[in-house]
């Protein structure tokens, strides 16, 4: 199976997983049917042809221009840039730290 | 019977929608699918309702739902969000504190300091890395009313009132859930505290002596003090929390 390469996810990064269906014309990367938007592009391809009719490629957009806006909050030039096995094993089952979210603390900002 | 086209799409609407129309303010725990589905409802608001009475509070759709699909993409299969989000403003009833006396010497005849706290947004999400993250966001206003006299007589009223934002982010790491400072530091204007505990905690908390001006810069600062305890995680070892 071919899984889906696109980025999802704003504060953990992961790569979608899903089985691929087709590939973007533009980039070549794998996609998912969920992922497949106006022209057969990738998000962010579509994002970048300013194609905005699908979800994804208008978060692909959003995403885009908010780091372009915050880059210069941080001199952290890699923070963006890494990706690693973890940020990809949130999407294989049990591979993920335990989603353990019960007790939360007396300080707690929410109450849930 | 007035509105009767955009009485039938507000009926339409789901609950939350229609409590962000008549109250201002919704608090639910929901999947991101349903919280997807409400932002997709809030989206069409504008091209089926004009009536001014039941437009969307501000904030709701620059700032709101941003936010809203933002940390959805990240939250777990079972994770669910919780949002309290008060958009009534700060003149609403409750927000205001009673004004409090304030020690003078002449001409000031008298002052009164007035607080107003509103706590407009609290996030609680169940993210896919088996993190917790919280929201909070605040707005907070001083009021001065002082009355001054001068030798003729004249009685003056002046008013000065400041406006600050807080928001405070704290990610709840799952257990024995690591974190390291990271190489480079945060912008001077967010504070980082780091508290252990069975599952160790990061904390950035954030004051902005001038409050955002626009919708965007808003989603902006929220997004970048929450962004921060993601950076105190290690992001290499394929055991790590991030």
């Amino acid at each position: 199976m071919t899984p889906c390469a696109v980025t999802t996810g704003f504060f953990t990064l992961g790569k979608c997983g899903q089985m691929a269906v087709a590939g973007c014309p533009s980039c070549g990367r794998a996609l998912c049917a969920d992922h497949v938007t106006d022209g057969g592009l990738c998000p962010e391809c579509a994002a970048a042809a300013s194609r905005f009719g699908h979800p994804a490629a208008v978060a692909a957009h959003r995403r885009r221009a908010y780091r372009q806006r915050t880059a210069g909050e941080y001199q952290d030039a890699v923070w963006y840039t890494s990706f690693d096995s973890y940020d990809r094993a949130a999407f294989d089952p049990g591979a993920a730290a335990s989603p353990d979210y019960l007790d939360d603390g007396d300080d707690a900002l929410v109450d849930s | 019977m007035f509105w009767r086209k955009q009485k039938a799409a507000i009926a339409g609407f789901p609950p939350l929608h229609q409590a962000l129309i008549f109250e201002r303010a919704i608090s639910a725990t929901q999947p991101a699918d349903a919280w997807t589905a409400l932002a997709a409802s809030l989206g069409r608001h504008g091209e089926l309702v004009r009536r001014p009475k039941w437009a969307l509070p501000y904030r709701t759709l620059d700032v709101l739902v941003p936010l809203l699909l933002e940390v959805c993409s990240d939250l777990g299969h079972d994770g669910r969000l919780s949002v309290a989000a008060d958009l009534r403003g700060p003149k609403a009833p409750g927000k205001t504190h009673p004004p409090r006396d304030l020690p003078v010497r002449p001409p000031v005849r008298a002052a009164t300091e007035t607080w107003t706290v509103d706590p407009w947004l609290r996030l609680r999400a169940e993210l896919r890395d088996g993190s917790v993250l919280e929201v909070l966001v605040v707005d907070r206003e001083r009021t001065r009313r002082i009355t001054k006299r001068n030798p003729r007589g004249k009685t003056k009223i002046k008013r000065k009132s400041k406006q600050a934002q807080i928001i405070r982010v704290r990610r709840r790491l799952p257990k024995d859930g690591m974190s390291v400072r990271p190489a480079v530091p945060p912008p001077r204007w967010i504070a980082v505290t780091v508290r252990d505990g069975e599952r160790r905690s990061v904390l950035a908390a954030a004051k902005l002596d001038r409050p955002p001006r626009s919708a965007q810069e808003q989603v902006d600062r929220i997004l970048t003090v929450a962004t921060e305890p993601f950076r105190w995680t290690p992001q290499t070892s394929s055991g790590g929390v991030r």
